[in-house]
């Protein structure tokens, strides 16, 4: 018995055991639920740090259990899955307490806590999935468990949200079923192995690795939200604000993103995968995604919706960056997973203190809002700059590295991708600061709500504070050692090229 | 990074006005704040007043992706110009505004442009640099709104889109050139950009994305919007150090001084000739002290383009060019922001104090025109010693239009002060004690500068007297002459903004075309009516119809139709497989 096989096993169940416990407790346990996630919480960050640093000296953690014969569940810490899953467990943290914060008094905790908690044990599980089978086995358990979230505040919007959501994804996750089935009855097995496991399939199978290929992007694409299977993510907005958050930052949106990156590097191989002219249709995909999702975000006057449609149009960044063929390209899209995550995550806490501090939920309504709640509209305002991409904040070193590294492939079209999504982006953000910053204080806010003496309850200030500092840090300390890039730099060397 | 003494000096002279604004974030420390903040900028004068001869850089690999910081001696000349004029424009704007929120609103964009302004002056690498521009010219958008008016917001709006533009310019410029040096350092990138095949788009966009900061032709149209609408102090560092970024830009990115580019350099004169003039032509049309002085500073920058495009063209005078350049933009910068200052001060209704103040102007405006014994007359010297030795036909051509130009500045600076003579309205603040010390230092550095750079006034009593005297005197005579036969009565003022006017209106005649075309023999009003009705429908109608391509595009069944087709298409493929 090794603790390197189990470790990975532990990871899971930290996070699953608080999750039944927390189902079981009454509804006004608040101090022993509160007490479960967070030590629920902190174990699964000590568990991922541990292998951060054990990964970096070259150790090996893997858990696998046999599920059918030839076929096991494997649970591997590589360094692809510890970016993930270290993005998840900071941020699970941050949401936690700012979802405690933020549901004060509401009804049905128990239920949110459980559901969050199974959450992040899926999205945890889909990180460490060492092969496609596992994967998709925590992926539709995501879709799932994501579902109660949606429609936790039990309105008829919330629930055709949740309905629209799910025949989204249980379609998606179809396409998936098939392309894996299939592709098992080609190579015999879905162990995900660097620069891929498709190098002995034959050339007579040209068109069914094709279709493979399509059937996954497609079935991830859903959750990804590529253009046009995005319907369901601005309608699931109508979620809590710490749902939102975390939908949007990591765990369903990006666990597609990062299903595609799988798909590319560790099932296919991306040198194989440009062979069969797969990956350059894919990014014309994820530039038009881009494009489209800004565009329509220019349109939104719900704050949410338009935060909402620019998820749709970041995400593809990540995509694109794997579609361009190219170690720098690659480190752009992959680093942007977590960067991405960071000033999403930000962005969306900002808009739930708006909500639940002074009632506001338009951006008509947000005249002079900088004047009330300083720190929380500097915390929007740096997560905003950075999806433009402005230096030095975390959204701008993705660009420089996609930019690059299209410029690498011959891909120069790309930039101008960039270019003209920058310019959308800051069309649709920067009227919002504008608004925040420079017009007057209306008389009377929507629905004001006396939180303490700050602007807002703490718990609901300092998550956002947290990551906007992090947004601002990973990319003026991208350089540093342990940075989200030097990682990423790292993995591209280990895994990818 | 080697921790000298000297290297933490510097850092800190950076990182303290950014401190600054982190500590404004503590309501209860206002009022001491409000005390040193003013004086943030001295430690980069102590940075530039201790700094050794030597250039050390300080490399800091962690930061961003990598960066390099020196001062250099281009960046010395600027640096002090910048630390100068923070100084000033910091201690005048405390006096400027009454009340301690309005301080605390203004100095919180002001110091991070600041140390937006000092750190891309230090930048060595592109990315640096590129960081500093951003966070200066984000910063002062807060600077050029400040005063919420319509016209402030307009000029605001101008800015903010004209900025963007730039910056994804320059990102794209910088993408290139870093891909072909591959290297982040000035030095390599200006010796291989050559080498690009792509070296003819990278210098374009280099050249337009400092322009729009430089204000060059076409894109000038922000500068005399956002300087008239920006609080004096503000307007002073805009166009005293902050336009300068876009020159210091130019002499990091470019490659100057490697190969001669012909065309290039042809162009880049033409352009700046056409700006020199364009600038004091249409200046001359206005009656707003501070608009003169925006559309001055058009003409001024076109001076320094003619400079930079002879060094693209002859890149054997480099070498000499180039601290040429640094002294025009030191001489240039000084002049205007003493001018914007003195501008704000005429606001007083007593006779004697507009007197005393509208002569302290005549300093810098005499400088400006390059008047002897002023750092202008030094400046305007240099250019012609370069004019002078270009290769043809600029070498006979440039002098003579470098002096025509002088004479135009000159033209320009007496309207100036024609129009804020003590007995003209008044304009700006009224100047007190606070406002009017820190404007009098500045007027003694104006005063000391050609003593400072070691200039031989007994050399240029002998030799230059009559060559700076005769534009002066001419213009002199043309102000004179002009004021008798009273034209400015007859001439209309061109709108600030002057091409983004005609941009407008030629907007407003295309519409009206549209709209005279379909009155054609109808009532005017009605059609007109009907007209705005139907732009109305046809915007309502381009809204929805993306409305409904979206709407379309979001229904589920959409999605799980296109799902079903990928298993169709998929399943074809398949079933062919294997009949086949």
């Amino acid at each position: 018995m090794n603790w390197d096989t189990l470790i990975p096993f532990f990871v899971i169940m930290s996070s699953f055991l608080p999750a039944l416990m927390i189902f079981a407790l009454a509804e006004e346990r608040r101090g022993l639920r509160i007490t479960l996630n967070l030590i629920g919480v902190f174990v699964t960050l000590a568990l991922v740090v541990f292998m951060f640093i054990g990964v970096y000296q070259g150790h090996h953690y893997e858990t696998r259990l046999s599920l059918l014969p030839d076929l096991d569940m494997v649970l591997r810490a590589g360094p692809l899955a510890l970016l993930f899953a270290a993005l998840s467990s900071v941020l699970w943290l941050l949401t936690t307490v700012y979802a405690i914060g933020y549901l004060e008094g509401s009804p049905h905790r128990s239920r949110f806590f459980g559901f969050f908690s199974l959450c992040i044990t899926a999205t945890i599980g889909v990180s460490f999935s060492g092969n496609l089978i596992t994967f998709l086995i925590f992926y539709e358990m995501l879709t799932l468990v994501a579902y109660p979230l949606i429609v936790h505040r039990g309105t008829e919007e919330a629930r055709l949200a949740g309905q629209t959501y799910l025949l989204y994804t249980i379609f998606g996750g179809t396409l998936l079923l098939l392309g894996t089935v299939w592709l098992y009855t080609l190579t015999g097995t879905l162990e995900f192995t660097p620069r891929g496991f498709i190098d002995d399939v034959g050339e007579e199978h040209y068109f069914a690795l094709v279709s493979i290929f399509i059937l996954l992007i497609a079935g991830f694409g859903v959750k990804a939200a590529l253009v046009p299977l995005h319907g369901w993510l601005p309608r699931a907005m109508i979620a809590p604000a710490p749902v939102s958050a975390l939908l949007h930052a990591v765990a369903v949106v990006k666990a597609g993103a990062f299903g595609i990156v799988r798909v590319i590097y560790e099932v296919f191989g991306v040198e194989k995968a440009a062979l069969l002219g797969l990956t350059q249709p894919l990014a014309v995909l994820a530039a038009i995604t881009i494009i489209y999702g800004s565009v329509m975000a220019l349109f939104q006057d719900d704050l949410k919706r338009r935060l909402a449609y620019s998820t749709v149009s970041q995400v593809s960044y990540i995509i694109l960056g794997v579609a361009i063929v190219g170690p720098i390209a690659t480190i752009g899209g992959v680093v942007h997973l977590v960067h991405q995550g960071v000033m999403k995550i930000t962005l969306f806490f900002c808009a739930g203190n708006l909500a639940e501090t002074l009632g506001i939920h338009k951006i008509s309504e947000m005249n002079g809002v900088g004047r009330r709640m300083p720190l929380t509209m500097t915390a929007f305002t740096i997560g905003a700059l950075g999806m433009i991409g402005i230096p030095p904040i975390a959204g701008f070193v993705s660009k420089w590295y996609l930019g690059l590294g299209a410029l690498e492939a011959d891909q120069e079209w790309v930039i101008l991708i960039l270019i003209g999504s920058s310019l959308l982006n800051a069309g649709y953000f920067l009227p919002i600061l504008y608004r925040a910053w420079f017009l007057p204080t209306p008389d009377k806010w929507p629905d004001e709500h006396d939180l303490g003496p700050n602007e807002t309850s703490l718990m609901l200030l300092i998550p956002p504070l947290i990551t906007a500092l992090l947004a601002l840090g990973f990319g003026l300390l991208a350089a540093s050692p342990y940075s989200p890039l030097e990682w990423v730099k790292l993995i591209s060397r280990r895994e990818f090229y | 990074m080697t921790a000298t003494p000297f290297n933490l000096l510097l850092l800190t002279s950076v990182l303290w006005p950014l401190f600054l604004v982190l500590m404004l974030t503590f309501k209860k420390f206002h009022t001491q704040l409000l005390y040193l903040i003013p004086w943030t900028a001295l430690p980069a004068l102590v940075v530039i007043a201790v700094a050794p001869n030597t250039v050390t850089q300080v490399e800091l690999p962690w930061l961003l992706l990598g960066g390099t910081y020196a001062l250099d001696t281009t960046g010395k000349t600027f640096m002090l110009l910048a630390a100068l004029l923070w100084s000033v424009s910091g201690v005048y704007a405390r006096s400027y505004f009454n009340q301690t929120q309005k301080q605390v609103r203004f100095y919180r964009y002001f110091l991070l442009a600041m140390a937006g302004n000092f750190i891309l002056i230090l930048a060595q690498d592109p990315l640096s640099f590129y960081f500093g521009f951003a966070l200066m010219s984000f910063s002062s958008y807060g600077l050029v709104v400040f005063k919420k008016s319509a016209i402030a917001v307009r000029a605001g709006v101008v800015y903010i889109a004209l900025v963007l533009l730039g910056e994804v310019m320059l990102f794209a410029a910088l993408l290139m050139a870093t891909q072909t040096a591959e290297s982040t350092m000035f030095s390599v990138i200006r010796e291989s950009v050559i080498q690009s095949p792509n070296h003819n788009v990278i210098i374009f966009l280099t050249l337009i994305g400092f322009g729009i900061k430089v204000g060059i032709l076409g894109l000038h149209v922000w500068l005399p919007l956002a300087y008239s609408a920006a609080p004096a102090p503000a307007s002073a560092v805009l166009s005293g150090t902050m336009i300068n970024a876009g020159i210091l830009g130019w002499l990091r990115f470019l490659p100057l001084g490697e190969t001669a580019l012909p065309d290039w350099g042809t162009g880049i004169i033409i352009l700046g000739l056409a700006a020199a003039f364009y600038g004091v032509g249409i200046g001359l049309t206005q009656r707003d002290p501070k608009t003169i002085l925006a559309y001055s500073s058009i003409s001024q920058m076109g001076v320094i383009t003619i400079l930079l495009g002879l060094g693209i063209l002859a890149p054997q005078m480099w070498p000499l060019i180039l601290p040429g350049i640094a002294f025009y933009a030191l001489h240039h910068g000084l002049s205007k922001g003493a001018l914007f200052l003195g501008a704000d001060l005429c606001g007083s209704k007593q006779h004697r104090d507009r007197r005393r103040i509208w002569l302290g102007l005549w300093l810098p405006a005499l400088a400006l025109s390059g008047a002897p014994l002023t750092s202008g007359v030094i400046a305007k010297h240099l250019a012609k010693s370069y004019a002078l030795h270009s290769p043809a036909p600029w070498e006979t051509l440039l002098p003579l239009l470098l002096s025509i130009s002088a004479v135009a500045t000159a033209l320009l600076m007496a309207r100036l002060l024609y129009l804020l003579r003590p007995s003209a309205k008044p304009y700006g603040s009224i100047p007190t004690y606070g406002l009017v010390w820190p404007w009098i230092v500045l007027l003694l550095i104006i005063v000391l500068t050609p003593i400072l750079v070691g200039y031989s006034f007994e050399y240029a009593l002998n030799n230059q007297l009559f060559a700076s005297l005769w534009p002066l005197l001419l213009s002199l005579i043309i102000s004179i002459a002009v004021y008798k036969v009273r034209i400015f009565h007859i001439i209309k003022p061109i709108s600030a903004g002057d091409l983004l006017v005609v941009f407008e209106s030629t907007l407003k005649i295309l519409q009206n075309g549209v709209k005279q075309l379909n009155s054609f023999g109808k009532n005017y009003t009605t059609i007109q009516h009907q007209t705005k009705a139907r732009m109305n429908v046809i915007q309502t109608a381009f809204l929805t119809k993306i409305g409904q391509i979206e709407s379309t595009l979001v229904r589920w069944e959409f999605a799980m139709l296109f799902m079903l087709i990928i298993i169709v298409i998929v399943g074809f493929f398949a079933l062919e497989k294997i009949y086949e």
